[in-house]
C-alpha cells in the first residue's frame, strides 16, 4: 500500500484512509508524497519533541535554488520566508518566538474581541442581505480573517482586498511545486510577494515613527535589550497573514459544515451558547483546519521499526491523530462537550500556534455569530474540496438561509 | 494568586505559553516550567486565569 492523500476522494474525506494507516501501517513511507507519514497521536505528539526531526525546511530550498544559478529577486522574498520562526529550531526560533510573543499575550487578544464580533457581524451583514445559494466561503470565511489581520496591523481598510491576494501567493510559495505549470505559477507569486515586502516595509516604518495601538506597534517592544530588526517586522506581518489567514478561513467554514452535517449538535449549541468555548476545541479537533504539517529529517531516526533516514521529509498528520481511538473515545462522533480534548489542531509544545489565542476568539465569535444570526442555515449542495496535502480546505461551501 | 502545574498531567501541548509566556515558561520540549508553586504577580490574575483555562488537559491549576 502506499498512501496518497491528493485523490478526490481522500480530500473529501481523509480519515477512512487514516484509520487505515493507524491500524496498518502507522510509521508510513508514501511514494506518492515521497516522505514518511505519522498518524497515531502518539507518534506525532512524541515527532514534536524530536530533535531529529528539524522546522528549518525553507533554507535548504533557498540554498539550493541560490546553487543552481543567479540569485533572481523571487530569492529576497524566499530569503524573508526563511526568518520564519515556524521554519527555524532553537536558537533563532526562541528569540523570535520571545519578541514576538508581547504581541499575541491572551489579554491583548481578550481586548480585540469586540473589533472581531463587528469585522464579524459586517460579514454577516452582507450575506444576510443575499437570499438563495450563497458560497459561505467566499462570502464570509475566506474575506473575514484578511480583513481582522489588516485591521490589527493597522493597515487602511482600503488595503484589505490586497491581503487576500498576498495570502493566495504566500500559500502558493509556501507549499510548493509539482510540474512545470506549477513552477511558473510559483514564480510568479514569488514576484507579486515583492509588492507585499514594499507595502509592510512602508507600514513598518510609519509605526516606528508614530506607534498605536495595533499589533505591529507591539511587536517593535523591546525584551531584555533586543527587538526585532525592520526585515524581521516585515517577515512577522507576512507570516501573520499566511498563517492567520486560510486556517482561519478553514477553521469557520469546516465547523459550520461539520454542525450543518450534524443537527442534533447545532441544536445543542444554540439551545446552550455556554457551550461555545468547548464546542470550538472539538470543532477543531474533528474536522481541524490542517492535515499536515512537515518536518524535515536530520538525523537518523528509528520510528516503530522503520529507520527514518536523515535528509527524508516526515509528515505529521494532525488530523489522523485527533482522531485516533487510542487518545479519544468514539473519535468520529462530533460531542461538542467533549471534555478533557487534548487535540492538537494548533501543533504542540515550543512551535504550538502562537496565535491559537487569536484564532478561537475569530472562530468562536463567528461560529456562535453564525448559529445566532443564522438559524435557518441549510446545507445546499455538497461542498467542493481543494487537493491540498497540507490544508482541509474547502473551495466552496454553498449554503442557504432563509 | 499562586498557581501550580501537575508536571504528571502535562502533556507539552504550549496552550497556556501562547497565552502568556512570562507567566506560563516552557522548558525546552515544551513541558510547563511553572513548577509546583508560583507567585502571580499583581494585576495579572486573569492573564493566570486565561492560561489555566487554555491547558487542554487541566493540568494548571489555582493554589
Amino acid at each position: 500500500m502506499t498512501a496518497d492523500l491528493l485523490t478526490p476522494s481522500a480530500s473529501a474525506d481523509p480519515y477512512a484512509l487514516f484509520a487505515t494507516l493507524r491500524a496498518e501501517d502507522p510509521v508510513h513511507w508514501s511514494d506518492a508524497h515521497r516522505a514518511w507519514l505519522l498518524t497515531r497521536y502518539d507518534d506525532v505528539s512524541a515527532a514534536f519533541q524530536n530533535k531529529a526531526f528539524s522546522n528549518d525546511r525553507v533554507r535548504p530550498v533557498l540554498a539550493r535554488r541560490q546553487a543552481s544559478g543567479e540569485p533572481t529577486a523571487a530569492d529576497r522574498v524566499l530569503g524573508l520566508l526563511s526568518g520564519w520562526m515556524v521554519v527555524n529550531d532553537p536558537p533563532v526560533h526562541t528569540r523570535l518566538r520571545k519578541l514576538a510573543a508581547g504581541a499575541f499575550k491572551g489579554q491583548r487578544i481578550a481586548a480585540m474581541g469586540e473589533q472581531i464580533s463587528a469585522i464579524v457581524d459586517e460579514h454577516l451583514d452582507a450575506f444576510l442581505a443575499g437570499s438563495g445559494p450563497q458560497d459561505l466561503v467566499s462570502e464570509v470565511a475566506y474575506p473575514l480573517p484578511a480583513t481582522v489581520i489588516a485591521t490589527m496591523l493597522g493597515a487602511p481598510a482600503g488595503d484589505r482586498d490586497r491581503f487576500r491576494d498576498w495570502s493566495d501567493e504566500l500559500a502558493l510559495v509556501a507549499f510548493g511545486t509539482g510540474g512545470a505549470a506549477r513552477a511558473e505559477r510559483h514564480e510568479r507569486a514569488l514576484r507579486g510577494l515583492q509588492e507585499m515586502d514594499a507595502y509592510f516595509r512602508e507600514l513598518v516604518a510609519r509605526r516606528r515613527a508614530e506607534p498605536g495601538e495595533d499589533m505591529l506597534s507591539a511587536l517593535m517592544a523591546r525584551e531584555d535589550e533586543d527587538r526585532l530588526t525592520d526585515d524581521e517586522l516585515v517577515a512577522m506581518c507576512a507570516l501573520l497573514l499566511f498563517a492567520g489567514h486560510e486556517t482561519t478561513t478553514n477553521s469557520i467554514a469546516n465547523a459550520t459544515l461539520a454542525l450543518l452535517r450534524h443537527p442534533e449538535q447545532l441544536a445543542r449549541l444554540r439551545a446552550d451558547p455556554e457551550l461555545l468555548a468547548p464546542a470550538v476545541e472539538e470543532l477543531l479537533r474533528f474536522d481541524g483546519p490542517i492535515k499536515v504539517l512537515n518536518r524535515w529529517v536530520v538525523a537518523d531516526t528509528v520510528l516503530g521499526g522503520r529507520t527514518i533516514r536523515a535528509g527524508q521529509r516526515v509528515h505529521l498528520v494532525l488530523a489522523s491523530a485527533n482522531r485516533d481511538p487510542a487518545k479519544f473515545a468514539d473519535p468520529d462522533v462530533l460531542d461538542l462537550a467533549r471534555s478533557p480534548n487534548p487535540h492538537i489542531a494548533f501543533g504542540k509544545g515550543i512551535h504550538a500556534c502562537i496565535g491559537a489565542q487569536l484564532a478561537r476568539m475569530e472562530t468562536r465569535v463567528a461560529v456562535g455569530r453564525i448559529v445566532e444570526r443564522l438559524p435557518g442555515l441549510s446545507l445546499e449542495q455538497e461542498p467542493v474540496w481543494k487537493d491540498a496535502l497540507a490544508s482541509r480546505s474547502m473551495e466552496t461551501l454553498v449554503v442557504r438561509h432563509s | 494568586m499562586r498557581i501550580t502545574v501537575d508536571s504528571t498531567v502535562c502533556e507539552a501541548h504550549g496552550q497556556c505559553g501562547v497565552v502568556d509566556m512570562d507567566l506560563f515558561p516552557l522548558d525546552d520540549d515544551g513541558y510547563s516550567a511553572v513548577g509546583p508553586d508560583a507567585e502571580v504577580p499583581a494585576g495579572e490574575e486573569d492573564t493566570a486565569l486565561l492560561g489555566i483555562a487554555a491547558c487542554p488537559v487541566r493540568a494548571l491549576r489555582v493554589l
